[in-house]
């Protein structure tokens, strides 16, 4: 599915570069659900953000379904990952103005699709959360993993082949936090959504099937479970 | 999508509360100022455009090439000899414009005494005007080419007659010309207001044809081609080439008139005749070009700081919006898509301020109307192309303001977002701190345009006049002069003297602050120099009292005996100069003027030179003034003690009713008249001084906004400082003192700009204050301290807050 190879990124700091990723080279395939450890500043996120090209590295190669994401143009990478990718935060980054159903809604409205399908998938998809109640309500009157469970909602909304995490329990409590994995394991099994999260947790990092461990910029040790 | 925005942006209008009031009060009323201004301007442009064929009207002046202005006073015979010449010529007609004023008589039955009415706007013109001038008519059929008919206008037919009808009643005018009997052909409904010719009665011209109806004045014969006193408008026929007539008319009034040698005929179109169409413009007109100009100036001036307001307030939000634009386009949004989304806020935002402003103008209307004493209203928006104006003017401020507040709040790279908006930077700073310049800049120029007004207007009201204008009453006098007139003006005068409370009484035929009798030429010495007969005089006609009432003081010699005054200055050939007239003729001083001979036609003898005093308001320089004496009855002022004014004036009333019966009793208060003059000033102060308070108001709640918003962002920083040991006063600096240093700067740009356009404001008054320094730091202080004023409400409240939770928040 995405290939990555001799990925870095620098930054210049007076003569000398200050490496956030390191020559990495990486493999997903399609229906893999792999997690991303390390300790704080390995470049964890960075390389999350690089594979959802919401950040460019200062080198490398970078593929994404065939095609060579570092050759494209901003418009077309936007497309690109509009179309394919959805992405799970640890701040849930929902719309505080806009309530559960219509945050759901947005990333459709983007898409240019219209009205009547709209809310057919969003009724959808609440349906299968569980969470049609709550549809009404805005972002700051619902519990974190509530919360969390619509920024995932969103994020499957469009019908992603590949979902990005970054540390999706990080603000939630451990029995949230489970529940939320659980989630992300069936959607990975049942629906072959590829899967590829941020984290801290040991435990959570086991839900994978691959955990990849991130040193200075360096991948330092391959785990398959 | 759009209902989607438009929920989202009303939804966020509801979240940031204070910064939408704010917002939406800026934008309202400078909305609302600009409307009403642009009424004003629709107003004063629409003026004598309600004829039909107002397009082919025009009033004819003649120049003479030396004069700037030239004479729009036309022999009254010369319209029908140019129309005999001059077949381009559909129609004229004439106006002896307020000819014919004094008072009218209305009998309701033949033998009663009748209602006497003091009537100034009483016209002569010629019978087709009521027809040529589109003027609708209510009752008859308003033609005046008989003599002795007359029509009148709706309000004073009320006036009149009440209910009844008033075709074919029979009114006295009693005039200069005498006392005549008019009957009334139609009544037309009240002049619009968008016209520059008026009158409440017209008479017939034809009238005047009969030596017996006038008096005596024989300068007045409608068919006489010497002296001049009509003004003359001509309808031309459509398509005819302006500039080709005018030269033709040039050479034909060459002929018609003898002494038109090296005269030139121009043709104003009758709508430029209230505003002229350019500043060089070099005929006369009646409305003025430069208080438009001004008014839209200010107009636009206020509406462009609402306007930066809004943009200012809304960039500094964005950062709390940041995020949502970020995230926007994390799940797919494009650029333009997250612009319109914010345009639509700001359309919205617009609409709202826009329904408040018309709100607004319906409440002030009144107030507005009251001040500028005309009848506006939102009506004449839609008259003519102000209505676009407008339109164009609050869509091109909504569109600017709004995309460049879209594209600032669409910028925001969504990594940056999501990673945390506290490490976010604010582009377009310096922008901003332009734009907050620009508003306090504008807002000072207007603080010290004001301060130098009134300080103009305290001058010219407070200089020394040379004259007391203090517990005087003018009164009115008869309007029919004839030989037992002058005995009963010599009684009233002597039975008001003997009232306990006045202390001296006066008669002239002006009086200050209001004109003099006419100017005169062809005045010199016994042995003139070169040019001197071309030099021109004021000329007073006042009895030996008036100098004693007013305080006016000699310099040389004495006031006039009372025979003098019995005998006229016609025959007695005594005059009493001041002293810029003695100058003028070309004596040394007053004392070399004394008793000198000086020539007018025949020799009258100086008998007194008094000082120069102010006989007009200080927009002018003392003129030359020549007294002469006479038993004077055009106003008598009453010099008396303050207290039980009203019960005395009415004591006045008395005698005066009882010597001249059928004559309304009008009086005025000197002090009252003379500061009449400085209207425009006082206006222009008012005007200056509410937009300079708007302006000030709009710029400070911008302030306010934007120091609020620092003080939201500095929350850590400040509560880092306290921490350290910071008080409050180092709190409040840290705040204030970026913006004070922008208003210290829009001062030192105002400055010299205000300075420039002031002095080039004071050039008009013959009388004038200069610029001190002192304007300027007060101009400035007053900036200053509203600034700080503004920006220590937000900086105290930030000051005070707890440090442990703002760092806790973190």
């Amino acid at each position: 599915m995405l290939t990555l190879k001799n990925i870095s990124k620098y930054y210049q700091v007076g003569g000398s570069k200050n490496f956030v990723l390191n020559n990495i080279d990486l493999d997903v395939e399609e229906g893999e659900f792999v997690s991303i450890m390390g300790p704080s500043g390995s470049g964890k996120s960075t390389l999350l953000n690089i594979i959802g090209m919401l950040d460019q590295p200062s080198e490398g190669y970078h593929y994404f379904m065939g095609e060579g994401v570092h050759l494209l143009k901003e418009k077309q990478r936007t497309a690109l990952y509009k179309q394919y990718i959805g992405f799970v935060f640890q701040a849930y980054h929902l719309i505080d103005e806009l309530t559960v159903y219509e945050n759901i809604e947005t990333p459709l409205i983007y898409q240019n699709i219209k009205g009547g399908e709209r809310k057919a998938l969003v009724a959808d998809i609440l349906d299968r959360f569980n969470i049609v109640g709550k549809k009404d309500l805005f972002p700051s009157q619902l519990s974190g993993g509530q919360q969390q469970l619509v920024g995932i909602a969103r994020a499957l909304i469009s019908k992603p082949r590949l979902i990005l995490a970054d540390e999706p329990t990080g603000n939630l409590n451990s029995k949230q936090g489970e529940e939320i994995m659980e989630l992300f394991r069936k959607l990975n099994q049942e629906d072959n959504v590829t899967i590829i999260q941020v984290t801290h947790n040991e435990k959570n990092a086991e839900y994978g099937s691959r955990i990849i461990n991130l040193l200075d910029g360096k991948i330092e040790s391959i785990k398959n479970i | 999508m759009l209902s989607t925005h438009l929920k989202i942006a009303t939804r966020n209008l509801r979240r940031n509360f204070t910064f939408s009031v704010i917002n939406i009060a800026g934008l309202a009323l400078g909305i609302g100022i600009f409307l009403l201004i642009a009424e004003y301007v629709s107003f004063e442009w629409g003026f004598n455009r309600f004829a039909s064929n107002y397009k082919n009207i025009y009033r004819a002046s003649f120049f003479n090439g030396k004069e700037e202005k030239g004479d729009y006073y036309l022999p009254p015979g010369y319209a029908a000899a140019l129309k005999e010449k001059l077949p381009a010529i559909e129609a004229y007609t004439r106006i002896g414009e307020n000819l014919g004023g004094g008072v009218a008589v209305v009998h309701q039955q033949k033998a009663d005494a009748g209602q006497a009415y003091r009537e100034g706007n009483v016209s002569f013109v010629d019978g087709n005007f009521l027809q040529f001038f589109g003027w609708k008519l209510k009752e008859g059929n308003g033609v005046l080419n008989a003599a002795q008919t007359a029509a009148i206008s709706a309000s004073t037919a009320k006036k009149y007659f009440g209910l009844n009808p008033a075709v074919g009643k029979i009114i006295e005018i009693k005039n200069q010309f005498g006392s005549t009997l008019y009957t009334i052909t139609g009544v037309y409904e009240d002049v619009p207001a968008q016209s520059d010719i008026k009158a409440d009665v017209l008479l017939s011209f034809k009238t005047l044809e009969n030596p017996a109806f006038r008096n005596g004045n024989d300068w007045a014969d409608p068919v006489k081609l010497e002296s001049g006193y009509t003004y003359n408008f001509f309808q031309i026929r459509p398509g005819t080439d302006q500039a080709a007539f005018a030269k033709l008319a040039t050479q034909v009034t060459r002929q018609i008139l003898p002494d038109a040698k090296g005269l030139k005929v121009e043709l104003q179109p009758l709508k430029d005749i209230h505003l002229a169409p350019s500043f060089n413009y070099h005929f006369q007109t009646y409305g003025s070009l430069i208080y438009v100009v001004s008014f839209l100036a200010i107009a636009i001036l206020i509406t462009v700081i609402a306007w930066l307001n809004y943009i200012n307030l809304s960039t500094v939000q964005a950062l709390s919006r940041a995020k949502e634009s970020g995230v926007r386009k994390v799940l797919g949004a494009t650029r333009s898509q997250i612009i319109i989304q914010f345009l639509t806020e700001t359309v919205v935002l617009t609409v709202i301020s826009l329904l408040i402003s018309v709100a607004f103008v319906t409440l002030v209307q009144p107030y507005f109307n009251t001040f500028l004493e005309k009848p506006l209203s939102l009506k004449l928006l839609f008259d003519n192309w102000i209505c676009a104006g407008v339109c164009l003017v609050v869509i091109a401020g909504c569109l600017f303001s709004g995309i460049y507040v879209a594209t600032i709040l669409s910028a925001f790279s969504p990594l940056k977002t999501i990673r945390g908006v506290a490490n976010l930077k604010l582009g377009g700073v310096s922008i901003r701190k332009v734009l907050v310049v620009f508003q306090f800049t504008a807002s000072v120029i207007l603080i010290i345009t004001t301060i130098t007004l009134y300080r103009q207007l305290r001058y010219m009201q407070t200089q020394d006049l040379g004259l007391s204008l203090k517990q005087k009453v003018v009164i009115t006098g008869p309007s029919v002069i004839n030989s037992s007139g002058i005995d009963q003006s010599v009684a009233f005068e002597n039975r008001v003297k003997q009232l306990p409370f006045v202390g001296k009484i006066a008669a002239s035929n002006n009086v200050p602050g209001q004109g003099y009798n006419f100017s005169a030429q062809g005045i010199t010495k016994l042995a003139p120099a070169a040019g001197d007969e071309k030099k021109s005089y004021s000329m007073l006609i006042v009895d030996n009292q008036y100098f004693d009432t007013y305080d006016i003081k000699f310099k040389e010699g004495r006031a006039f005996t009372p025979a003098m005054l019995i005998h006229g200055w016609p025959k007695t050939r005594k005059v009493i100069l001041n002293e810029s007239a003695a100058k003028q003729l070309g004596f040394a001083n007053a004392e070399q003027a004394l008793g000198q001979k000086i020539n007018w036609g025949k020799e009258f003898e100086v008998v007194g030179v008094i000082k120069d005093y102010h006989h007009l308001s200080l927009h002018q320089f003392i003129q030359p003034m020549i007294f002469l004496p006479a038993v004077a009855d055009g106003y008598f002022t009453i010099k008396m003690s303050a207290a039980d004014m009203q019960q005395h004036i009415n004591q006045i009333k008395k005698i005066y009713e009882e010597l001249f019966p059928g004559e309304p009793f009008t009086f005025s208060f000197l002090d009252e008249v003379f500061d009449k003059q400085y209207r425009t000033e006082q206006k222009m102060g008012s005007i200056f001084m509410s937009a300079a308070g708007i302006a000030v108001f709009i710029a400070a709640m911008g302030l306010f906004g934007l120091a609020a918003f620092t003080a939201k962002q500095k929350v850590k920083e400040i509560g880092i400082r306290k921490v350290l040991g910071a008080n409050v006063l180092h709190i409040v600096q840290l705040i204030s003192a970026d913006f004070i240093k922008l208003v210290l700067v829009s001062i030192v740009i105002a400055s010299p700009i205000a300075w420039f356009a002031m002095n080039k404001w004071l050039q008009q008054f013959a009388y004038r204050t200069g610029m001190s320094w002192w304007i300027f730091v007060a101009g400035g202080s007053l900036a200053v301290t509203i600034a700080t004023l503004t920006v220590m409400v937000q900086s105290l409240r930030a000051a005070s807050a707890n440090p442990v939770k703002s760092l806790r928040n973190e």
